[in-house]
């Protein structure tokens, strides 16, 4: 996989080379890549080397969706509030070491130009482009990348990082072996690093030059520590992350002089009281077209930083927005910007949301009531109460009849897509839901119709939910509360805050909560509602606890199906072999359809994004999921405008 | 005079200690803390915070320490004029507030003088010519403007500013002032845009005001002063200036401090439908993600000027109310 990807870049290099190098001789000098004409003054100053001195001597090519662009342009989009860092990363942050392909099924080279494993997939070497250079004109070695890892592994560095950085069982390493070539080991396999190192995670192992970064770094400058406490800080870490952000927060963007390697660098930061964050083009960025044009074709990205929401949707409608698939892009819009694509100039994207359900309903297995928890680990249980859902009224009234009854299991368009998965228990059959609600030793019924548990009190159970993240919640609840009251059943709906939420997993103090339904298209990295994979797996948060740290204070040893999974689980980490890890990983799939452990509703319907008419070179459909991060996979950089 | 100023600057700070331990106390009463919260948002986009680094930053911010340690903490920052840290911004607390209370007091200021100045007039026309056709007119587009809530308002005016002018009109200015230096440039590129929010944060109060106004000043026309000054031929706008609408001012002028946290509150859903930079927004956001520091800092302010227009309005009152400036006697 990485040798042909190498060898397509290497070919699209040198035809890139000999093609600018004929017109070059034509021209009668011998330069080989052109730059967008705003940097002309700059070069012609001499403030800033030619182009051929910026970029690598082996740019990555981008092909062009459509047909090679145009330099210039404003993008203009919107944030929301103040840590919208989301969006940030996902049309600019995006820029791994090795990334995505536009089809989501394979890593492919970005920063570095090639890579390979080990066969047990403890060592993994990474090849840099020479000459790739940071926005301040720095050149980018395998120095930085090994700083960022050993900043990142560092413990008191208090920052959020992928788990992978610190893992106790399992320490990654990084051994500089020249400028261009760096080797990661870890102690055990790690089947799945590249395509962790892939997802929107791993802009997290070149963020930090080490240049600028090690000077606030303790173990770097003995100093450190004064020098932040000079500067107001409270310690070195808290000014080192003011000096160089951290990628998955707003430290990223709000300072202009933070070196990176983006398309676009921070003119105007994300600041308390900006009213924009305004990007303009980094003269250093390593990539080109075909014809040896430097790439971003476009000038500059304006986005309005609003509370509004209705803002920006009256934004997008007047045309004042060029391309964007968030906050504003609802279900409940949709029919809104259809109607208003020929006055507002601009056309509807699909998105292919990676989610499978627009709501996974997680009955806690791991609850604290003995009758409840025998309850809700009895398979029959459950599937008295998937047959009591009426999915398709909850489809017609609430998504306007989009989608269709789904389970929660692999995506259609996935290749583990399994029908008696996705199907089952989803037709609505209030008799045979009485019929499995009597196999799990529900038969009577108390004077208000409402069936009695096993010990004799009223059924009844709470589901939480919250409304903040996904509007349509506490709606399809409504109506599952009331299909549920028919066979006997009460539940009770409570909307809470969302840090609440996730308190009442820790302290193991809930009946029921919901969330979508991720890993429809990223299966193997994404298992949550297949297994006890995370702390997301809500409906075995104890189980979960246990696969990753046993010896957690909140760790219960699992149910047998569970471990079994686990065991799989750690089997496809030990493997670099693709088909040896789906093949596991459709042995867990099989466990999840026999065990049945999370109530799906529906397949959720198609996301879109709004696109100006004269922007260009956009992908017709996107995949889209957060390790994914759309647009950023469909490079944004070769949009043009005309 | 003096003496009354001294004696109420007392009470002031005493209701400003009172208004931040409350307030901090308010702030804590959610469960779980900034962390937790972070955490939840962290999770839901695929992060996973291990404990130690939860356990490092819990320290670092001080967030383990019992209540009385972080109040005092807090508060003895606040009095050497540091505000403390924004844990979500990760930036000075008063780097934020500044230009946003600015922008909060000023609108909210124009907003009571949109209201004085309309509701003034109209209220006392509508008392002088009682049941007319002016007096039931402004009554009923008074009651209007009363029960359409602010954020509706809002909306409305933005929808009907698209659908007509194809303007998006939210924010306080155009881009190219957003960050200049105050001039009467920028200061027109203000006004231009903040004519819409002073409108809808204007309207409800106004309503209030014409009645309560025309209410005092129907009690006092009947009153035997006024016959006797009519009797004496005195011209009769400036009889009612004169006298009666000063009385019948006493009760609205008292309320003045109370219209400032009420339009301070029905402001944050203004200020977030329209997306003002105002300190609504900022006040909500750190509200919900329990970014204790700029949430206390900015209630800490907003009660500072609540008090400081009660003081306001008692000077005023002392000022158009001679039973109250010597004292009853």
């Amino acid at each position: 996989m990485s040798i042909l990807a190498t060898r397509s870049v290497h070919k699209h290099a040198s035809k890139a080379v000999l093609l600018a190098l004929a017109l070059g001789g034509a021209a009668g000098s011998a330069q080989a890549f052109e730059q967008a004409p705003t940097l002309d003054a700059a070069v012609a100053a001499g403030e800033l080397p030619a182009v051929d001195e910026r970029l690598p001597a082996n740019p990555l090519v981008v092909e062009p969706v459509d047909r090679p662009g145009t330099y210039g342009g404003v993008w203009r989009s919107g944030l929301r509030g103040g840590d919208d860092t989301g969006w940030l990363m996902r049309t600019v942050g995006y820029e791994p070491l090795v990334r995505y392909d536009r089809n989501w099924e394979e890593v492919v080279p970005n920063l570095a130009e090639s890579f390979e494993s080990n066969a047990d997939a403890t060592a993994f070497t990474f090849h840099l482009r020479e000459g790739v250079r940071w926005s301040d004109g720095e050149p980018f070695t395998a120095e930085d990348v090994a700083f960022s890892l050993e900043l990142s592994a560092d413990e008191s560095f208090p920052a959020s990082v992928p788990n992978w950085m610190r893992s106790v069982d399992n320490p990654a390493t990084a051994e500089v072996v020249d400028p261009t070539t760096l080797i990661i080991r870890f102690e055990k396999p790690m089947g799945l690093f590249l395509e962790q190192i892939a997802s929107v995670d791993g802009v997290q192992l070149v963020q930090y030059q080490k240049k600028h970064c090690s000077q606030f770094y303790q173990k770097y400058n003995p100093d450190a520590d004064r020098l932040a406490k000079d500067n107001g800080f409270q310690s070195w870490a808290f000014m080192l992350l003011d000096r160089c952000g951290l990628a998955n927060e707003i430290t990223r963007w709000s300072r202009d002089d933070i070196p990176s390697l983006t398309a676009w660098r921070v003119v105007e930061p994300y600041a308390g009281n900006a009213s924009h964050v305004v990007l303009r083009r980094n003269p250093y960025y390593f990539k080109v077209d075909p014809a040896g044009h430097q790439l971003p074709y476009i000038d500059e990205l304006r986005m309005r930083i609003s509370e509004s929401v209705d803002e920006l949707t009256l934004m997008a409608l007047n045309g004042e927005i060029d391309y964007q698939d968030r906050h504003l892009t609802t279900i409940i819009n949709k029919p809104l910007f259809f109607d208003g694509q020929e006055d507002g100039g601009y056309h509807l994207v699909d998105n292919l949301l990676s989610s499978m359900n627009t709501m996974t309903l997680q009955l806690n297995h791991n609850h604290a009531d003995p009758v409840l928890r025998g309850l809700f680990q009895d398979k029959n249980f459950r599937i008295g109460l998937s047959h009591a859902i009426n999915r398709q009224e909850i489809i017609d009234v609430v998504f306007t009849s989009q989608g269709e009854p789904f389970q929660a299991a692999p995506r259609p368009e996935s290749r583990f897509y399994d029908e008696v998965m996705a199907k089952q228990y989803t037709e609505y059959d209030p008799g045979k839901a009485a019929e499995y609600l009597a196999e799990a030793g529900l038969t009577e019924k108390g004077g208000d119709g409402i069936l009695l548990r096993p010990d004799g009190k009223r059924l009844s159970f709470t589901i939480e939910t919250i409304a903040a993240f996904y509007p349509e919640w506490p709606d399809m609840l409504q109506l599952i509360q009331l299909q549920l009251r028919e066979v006997g059943i009460d539940i009770q709906i409570r909307t809470i805050d969302r840090t609440l939420y996730y308190d009442k997993r820790e302290s193991n103090d809930f009946d029921a909560q919901v969330w979508q339904g991720e890993g429809g298209l990223d299966v193997v990295t994404e298992p949550r509602y297949y297994m006890p994979f995370d702390p997301e797996s809500v409906f075995a948060y104890k189980w979960q606890a246990w696969f990753n740290n046993p010896a957690s204070k909140l760790a219960e040893e699992p149910a047998d199906w569970a471990k079994r999974q686990m065991e799989l689980y750690r089997q496809i980490e030990a493997t670099a072999d693709r088909d040896e890890q789906d093949g596991l990983m459709r042995q867990i799939l099989a466990i999840a359809r026999d065990e049945f452990p999370v109530i799906g509703i529906s397949l959720p319907p198609n996301g879109y994004a709004v696109v100006r008419n004269n922007l260009h070179n956009v992908a017709s459909s996107m995949k889209h999921a957060w390790a994914f991060p759309t647009p950023a996979p469909y490079d944004p950089a070769q949009w043009f405008f005309d | 005079m003096i003496q009354f100023i001294v004696h109420r600057s007392l009470t002031m700070v005493l209701t400003l200690w009172a208004i931040s331990i409350v307030a901090f106390a308010i702030i804590q009463l959610p469960p779980g803390d900034y962390l937790t919260a972070y955490v939840a948002q962290l999770n839901a986009s695929g992060d996973q915070v291990d404990p130690a680094t939860l356990d490092a930053l819990r320290e670092a911010y001080g967030l383990g320490e019992p209540f009385y340690v972080q109040y005092f903490k807090w508060i003895g920052g606040i009095f050497s004029g540091d505000f403390g840290q924004s844990f979500e911004w990760r930036t000075s607390v008063t780097s934020l507030i500044w230009g946003r209370l600015g922008n909060s007091v000023l609108l909210e200021g124009l907003a009571v003088l949109a209201m004085w100045l309309v509701a003034l007039p109209i209220g006392i026309y509508a008392a002088v010519r009682k049941y007319s056709l002016g007096d039931y007119l402004t009554t009923v587009i008074g009651f209007i403007g009363l029960s359409i809530p602010n954020f509706l308002f809002a909306l409305v005016f933005m929808y009907l500013g698209f659908v007509w002018f194809g303007e998006t009109l939210g924010g306080l200015y155009s881009p190219p002032f957003e960050q200049a230096p105050w001039s009467f440039a920028k200061l027109w590129d203000f006004l231009t845009h903040a004519w819409i929010p002073v409108i809808v944060l204007a309207t409800a109060g106004t309503a209030q005001l014409v009645r309560i106004l025309r209410a005092n000043l129907l009690d006092e026309l009947g009153k035997p002063y006024v016959v006797t000054a009519r009797a004496k031929g005195l011209k009769e706008w400036r009889l009612i200036l004169r006298y009666p609408v000063r009385v019948a001012l006493n009760p609205l002028v008292s309320t003045i401090g109370w219209l400032l946290p009420t339009l301070i509150s029905s402001s944050i859903v203004v200020s977030v439908v329209m997306n003002l930079p105002t300190t609504g927004p900022l006040l909500l956001k750190s509200l919900t993600s329990q970014d204790m520091y700029l949430a206390g800092g900015i209630i800490l302010l907003l009660g500072a000027l609540t008090i400081v227009g009660t003081l306001i309005s008692d000077l005023i009152l002392a000022w158009i109310d001679p039973r109250i400036r010597h004292g009853g006697s």
